[in-house]
Order: C-alpha cells, then structure tokens, then sequence
C-alpha cells in the first residue's frame, strides 16, 4: 500500500525522486522551520516598524485616542521646533567629529600594532575592554573622571599645573558635548582597531615587501599602499561608525540626559523626552522625528557607499 | 654579548612607539582597573583618597550590595532575560539560517530581504510602538515581553552571521545525507549544528554581550523595580538622593564580573563575536 501523497507535505511517506534532491524540502518542512522566527519578527518588528510611520501621520492620545493630522507633526518638527533642530546640530556634530576620530584612531592603533609594538597579542585585547562594557558602566565610570572635585580629569590638570583649565566637563554647555563624545570614542576605539588590524594582516604581503625593496618609507608605504589597499575597510568601518553616532542615546543618556541647556540634546534622547518623560502624552510626533531620522541616515548611507566605494577595483 | 645590544637599540629608536602604546594602555584599561580597587573600598576611604589602592579588602561588600541593594534581584533578572533570549535566538535562527542557506524554494528571497533589512532599522523606530504593542498584549513590565523583543531584534543579525558560515558547508554533505535517507530535521540537527558550532559560537557571544548590556529596549519597557536588569538597577542607584559610591562600585564589578571572566577565558571568540557583523 502505498501512503496517501499528501504525507509529503510533511516530509514523511515514501520519498518521491524529487525529494532525494537535497536542495528541496517539503512546504511543511520550511514552514516548521521558518514559522517561530517570522511570526515572532513579524509582531516585534514588522509591526511596530509600520505602526511607527502610521503613529507618524497622527496624534497618539493615551487610552488609544488617535486622530489623523496629515504631515502637521513633520512641518511642525521641521519649521517650529528649536529644540529640534539643536538636537540635529548636536547629533551633526558628534557624528562627524567622533566617527572620523573612531576610524582615524582605530587605525592609528592598529599600525602600532601591526608595526611590531611589544605585547601586540596582549594589548590588543586590553584595548578591546572597552568595546564589551555597557554604556551605563562606561557612563558611571566617566561621570567620576569628569567629577569637578575628585574627578580624574581635573586632577591630572592641577598635578600638571594647569589647574586653571579645569572644568566641571559636564556641567558646562561648551564642554558637555565634547566629554560625552570623548566617552564615546573610547568605548569604541578598541573595535576599528580590531577590524583594521584583521584587515592589515590580509594584506599581501607581496606588495609590502616590494615597497621596501624599492626602499619605500614607512610614512610613504602608508599613505600611497596600506590606506589605499584598505579602502573598502575604511568605508565599511565610517559606514557602521555613522550609523551608530546618528542614534546615540544610551551614553548621552546616562552621563547628562541631554543637559544642561539642551548641550548634549540629541536626535534619539529628544524622541525619548517627547515620548515618556515630557507630559506631552503624544506618540505621534516623537515617532515623526524617528521616521524622519531613519530616512536621513538611509540617505546618507546610500550617499556615503556610492561616493567613497572605490571605481576601479585595486588588483593584487 | 652583541644581540642583547641590538634589541636595546630597537627598544630606544621604538621608544616614542612604545611610549603611545603604553600611554593608550592606561587610558583603555586604567578606569576597569580603578573600579575594581573601588569596589574593595568604603566611601569614606574612597572620598579620602580616590586614586589610592585598597589598604584592607572590603569583600564584604558584594555580600551587602547582594542582599542589601537588590543587585541580587537585577542580576537573576539579567541573567533569566539574556539566557532565554540567547537560546531562542540561537535555535529560531540557526533554523532561518539552515533554510535560507540549503534550500530552494518560492519566497526564499523575500524571507531574506525581511529578515536582513532588520539589520539597519535604528531601535528609535521600534521602541515607541514596541511600547504601545507591548502594553495591549500585557506584556508590559514584564520579563517575557523583553525577551520576545530582544529575540526578534537580534534575529537579523543573528540570521546574517550564522547564513553566511552555513551556505559554506559543501552540498555534498547534505546530499549524501539525504540519500542515507536522513529526514530534513535530522540533517538541520546532525550536519548543520555540528558543523556550525564555531558560527553558533560567534552569535551567542555576540547576543550574549549586546544583550547584557543593552539598555534603551529595558529601560522604556521596564519599569518596576523588581523588573529591572542590571544597567537599569545601576542607573536607579545613580539617581538615588544619597549617592553611596562605593556601593556603585561594587554594583558596577558585579555587572562586568561575568563579562570579565567569559573575556579573560575565552577572549580571540570574544572579539570575534563581537566583530562578526561588522566585517562584511
């Protein structure tokens, strides 16, 4: 007797040709397989990602009171919000600064390395620690360096004789942005460094021992072949760096909440404050400025991919 | 004796090298270390002296910042979130992963376009409805609607890492396995898994850490005290009126502690983990 053909949904039964081909499998047998993911992707990130473009389009009221207001939440945010803006400006700034010193010092690290600095196996992982501890230890941690008393920060400047420079880092409007992305780029240095020395170990050989030969200097052999030879890693690396300053929250979050004055306000910390700590009691208009936001930084990705990729494809 | 001279040499014409080196070592492992010494320290003697060593060990206070402070609370709440979602995440998505990676069929590029194109989204564009959605199903404030998050929010990069390592295991394994007469779920479990264990590796590392430390996700969606993770209960004895630094310091040992250890062990699958997203 032979099963009924349906028993190959389910992959069970006797096999037919078609099922000895590995590359195949019953509907069933993917549906099994696929089934947990998506419906659990499918409800926590498929569904709040479009409810937010909805949310974007409407005022959101506690107990569930919606009503549709067009794009009003986006003029709104775009032509009469400073806060807004200043928190763009912030968000600008740290992007910018941090994602280029991020890359340019993973880089500069890397080559110590790679250049034959004693212990290399050991520092590097030293150098990583930071990369593994959360924000909020960070944060802790430099909230007491930047301590006006006790903090090491001005310690080290009245031990040195400049006490006159020393400041109370978060406290002050001009400094408070600058100490919070000098945390920032700590944590982070230690990952480019990472990436960039895997990179730099790949490289072949070949090509670096012919510059030597044609007694090529260290300062030339970097400029003219290992940073052009590591151009796609140099792209990835700004690329991944950008996208991580344009949503920092956590940090800023812990070290200043955005103060004082609005300081350190980024793009991510003003979307939390309007969605749960200001008595605005309105979703809407805090997930218009993430939506505006997510579209500016796909913009800039889509932009930074096709400007820095490299046109002609080095040959080695 | 001539070679000793010669490395001196080396060691003096490297010495600005080695001078940065060593400058950017304190810089990057001085405040862990700082920390610990903080941690073994009372608040008096701390405010006395920052900077200095421990003069006697005050282990005692893990024992008062356990029971005393709720770190005990925040940390099973931590461990119970990142163990489960680290699990799930790693099941449901070495299984997304096996398909995508070995078989053909209808929609198969659409399941990977969704799934990867979690890889961008910024959390700002789920949190605020993840709020909403989480509070109509009660599961607000709750221990199991954070994992359920985390879990389809790793689920992209967990689907990348572990599809990639996958694709790579020769066809004819799989082929020779089916003419065996192995069913599909045994060739996910026998073939697949076995040798996709250095890739599981690389993604539980990496889960594990993001998710012990993340904090924006737990910090909206949390907030009963008896709820919170380790960063949230660090963040709240932050806020409290009395600052007891000391006691911060012991709070913040014993959440690095374990991240430390699994480091000090096994530090190359670590940084691997950890770097895994980001080489492409």
């Amino acid at each position: 007797m032979t099963p009924p053909g349906w028993l190959s949904w389910f992959g069970l039964g006797a096999r037919q040709k078609a099922d000895v081909d590995a590359r195949r499998a019953a509907p069933l047998t993917l549906a099994m397989f696929l089934a947990p993911a998506l419906l659990l992707y499918a409800t926590f990130t498929v569904y709040p990602v479009l409810r937010t473009f909805w949310n974007s389009l409407h005022t959101i009221r506690p107990q569930n009171i919606q009503e549709f207001v067009g794009l009003a939440n986006f003029t709104a945010l775009l032509f009469t919000d400073p806060v807004f803006w200043k928190a763009v400006a912030n968000t600008a700034i740290f992007t910018v600064v941090a994602t280029i010193a991020d890359v340019l010092g993973g880089l500069l690290l890397a080559l110590c390395l790679f250049m034959g600095a004693p212990m290399a196996k050991l520092l590097r992982v030293v150098w990583f620690t930071p990369v593994l501890m959360s924000y909020v230890v960070v944060g802790v941690i430099w909230v007491w360096i930047y301590d006006f008393d006790w903090g090491l920060a001005n310690l080290v400047l009245r031990s040195i004789g400049l006490g006159a420079l020393q400041q109370s880092w978060l406290g002050d409007p001009h400094t408070a942005l600058w100490s919070v992305m000098v945390t920032h780029i700590w944590k982070w240095l230690g990952f480019n460094m990472i990436i960039f020395l895997a990179a730099l170990y790949a490289l072949p050989s070949e090509v670096l021992g012919a510059a030597e030969l044609d007694n090529c200097g260290w300062f030339a052999k970097l400029i003219y072949i290992i940073i052009p030879m590591l151009r796609p890693t140099i792209v990835n690396l700004l690329v991944l760096s950008f996208v991580g300053k344009m949503m920092v929250f956590d940090l800023v979050w812990i070290m200043t909440a955005g103060g004082p004055l609005w300081s350190t306000e980024t793009v991510s910390t003003y979307v939390y404050k309007r969605a749960f700590d200001w008595n605005t009691f309105d979703l809407g208009y805090p997930s218009a400025i993430a939506v505006l936001w997510f579209g500016i930084i796909l913009i800039f990705v889509f932009a930074m991919t096709h400007l820095l990729r490299s046109r002609d494809r080095l040959e080695f | 004796m001539e070679a000793p001279s010669h490395l001196w040499f080396g060691y003096v014409r490297r010495s600005p090298l080695i001078l940065f080196v060593l400058v950017y070592t304190i810089i990057s492992g001085g405040p862990f270390l700082w920390v610990v010494s903080m941690s073994l320290r009372t608040t008096p003697e701390i405010f006395a002296s920052p900077y200095t060593l421990p003069t006697r060990l005050h282990w005692e206070k893990f024992a008062e910042a356990w029971t005393r402070s709720n770190y005990s609370t925040y940390f099973w709440n931590s461990t119970i979130v990142v163990v489960t979602a680290v699990v799930l995440l790693t099941v449901i998505g070495a299984m997304v992963a096996h398909c995508l990676a070995r078989y053909r069929f209808r929609g198969s590029r659409l399941v990977r376009f969704v799934i990867l194109t979690g890889l961008i989204l910024p959390p700002q564009l789920l949190i605020l409805s993840l709020f909403q959605i989480l509070l109509e199903f009660d599961l607000y404030n709750t221990l199991t609607g954070l994992i359920l998050v985390y879990v389809s929010g790793h689920l992209a990069v967990t689907v990348y890492i572990l599809e990639g390592f996958f694709a790579q295991i020769p066809q004819d394994l799989f082929d020779a396995a089916r003419m065996d007469g192995y069913s599909d779920f045994e060739i996910f479990r026998k073939i697949t898994l076995p040798i996709g264990t250095p890739a599981l590796f690389t993604t539980v590392t990496l889960n594990f850490i993001i998710l012990w430390n993340e904090f924006l996700y737990a910090v909206v969606l949390l907030t009963e005290d008896d709820k919170r993770t380790l960063p949230l209960g660090i963040m709240h004895f932050m806020g409290s009126h009395q600052l007891d630094v000391g006691m911060l310091a012991t709070g913040l040992m014993i959440a690095i502690a374990p991240i430390i250890f699994l480091y000090a062990l096994f530090s190359e699958t670590m940084i691997k983990g950890m770097t895994a997203g980001a080489v492409r």
